[in-house]
């Protein structure tokens, strides 16, 4: 398999210039000019609409991901978090896991809703466990990222600006490992996961105190800050 | 003493020959431009957004790492490193392609080579 990987590996790295007829995208099935499919039919009245459909019409264009739907329920972050979660291609047990944790947050946020006395109290309470997810893993999101640099033998650590993707992966990692993170004979993964993205959402728990502490080791750093692209 | 070389009747040089006026010029190197440039000047290091990351880590230990007091700063080093992506990147391609514009100043060497090539000076 390491043979395989390296023989495409060399594919990549020529340029295109040289061989522009065969030009292999990593293990992609599809080249790298074939367009993203648009799945959603309101993405398609849309384009309908302005007239732009005609220049997609003839456009080579990626077939859609068995996942991605144009249904209400579909949300193409939380399916990217489950790819996350998946190992070992399980992706019906990730699945079930993101689907039970989901459910679990609703659990723990209408206990905190019928425990509240005021209707101020209940207005302030969401209930959305979408919506949640969502503020939990914007909340983990961090802002630099550590890069190890080596300058005269020593490798320093250098505080490094990090990509939109590259933050969004971490603070899902962050989440899923947080998860693990618990009794194994007496708490279950989904609930464990629940409590961490409630906790985030709120701006509290160990994924928003481990993005502090990168950001503080970022800090006690910056003064390598020049050493990057060297 | 060396006996030989007196014996031998050869002059003994025990210095370097004084150049006679006019000094013969030596051309070691051809004396014209070469047509091509070599893109070695453009190469230079750096570092983006220093002074926005500063400034972010003076707000953000200020307020013990809380980010909600600090979002103009957050969002301004977030722009700036996107914008320098941009522009990395939108550079990356035109060189690759080395397009030229009539009216550039900056010419990247690729784009230099290129006028050089098709208006040859020497």
């Amino acid at each position: 398999m390491a043979g395989i990987n390296s023989l495409f590996k060399t594919k990549i790295l020529l340029k295109p210039n040289t061989f522009s007829a065969i030009v292999q995208n990593g293990m992609a099935i599809f080249p790298s000019y074939y367009i993203e499919p648009i799945y959603k039919k309101e993405d398609q009245e849309a384009l309908k609409k302005s007239g732009e459909i005609s220049e997609y019409v003839h456009m080579p264009t990626k077939a859609a991901l068995n996942s991605q739907t144009c249904s209400v329920s579909y949300d193409p972050i939380l399916s990217l978090f489950t790819n996350y979660l998946m190992r070992k291609g399980q992706k019906e047990l990730a699945r079930n896991l993101v689907e039970r944790s989901l459910e679990q947050v609703k659990r723990i946020q209408l206990e905190r809703y019928h425990k509240c006395n005021s209707d101020e109290e209940r207005a302030k309470i969401e209930l959305n466990p979408k919506i949640i997810f969502h503020r939990a893993v914007e909340n983990g999101k961090p802002l630099l990222q550590l890069m190890p640099v080596k300058r005269g033998g020593v490798k320093y650590q250098v505080p490094v600006p990090i990509s939109e993707y590259k933050a969004r992966f971490l603070s899902m990692n962050w989440l899923i490992e947080a998860g693990r993170e618990k009794d194994r004979t007496k708490v279950r993964f989904w609930t464990q996961l629940a409590r961490e993205l409630v906790d985030a959402s709120n701006n509290t728990g160990k994924v928003v105190r481990r993005k502090q502490e990168l950001h503080k080791q970022c800090e006690a750093n910056k003064a390598y800050a020049h050493y990057r692209w060297s | 003493m060396r006996l030989f070389p007196i014996l031998s009747g050869r002059p003994r040089y025990h210095a370097r020959v004084m150049q006679k006026e006019p000094i013969p010029f030596q051309e070691i190197l051809p004396l014209k431009l070469k047509a091509t440039v070599s893109g070695k000047g453009t190469k230079t290091s750096s570092v983006c957004c220093i002074q926005e990351m500063s400034v972010l880590f003076a707000c953000l230990s200020s307020n013990e790492y809380e980010q909600s007091p600090c979002q103009r700063e957050i969002e301004s080093f977030k722009k700036c490193y996107n914008d320098y992506t941009r522009e990395k990147a939108k550079k990356i391609d035109r060189d690759m392609k080395g397009i030229l514009t009539p009216g550039e100043k900056n010419l990247t060497p690729k784009q230099l080579n290129l006028l050089l090539k098709s208006y040859p000076q020497v």
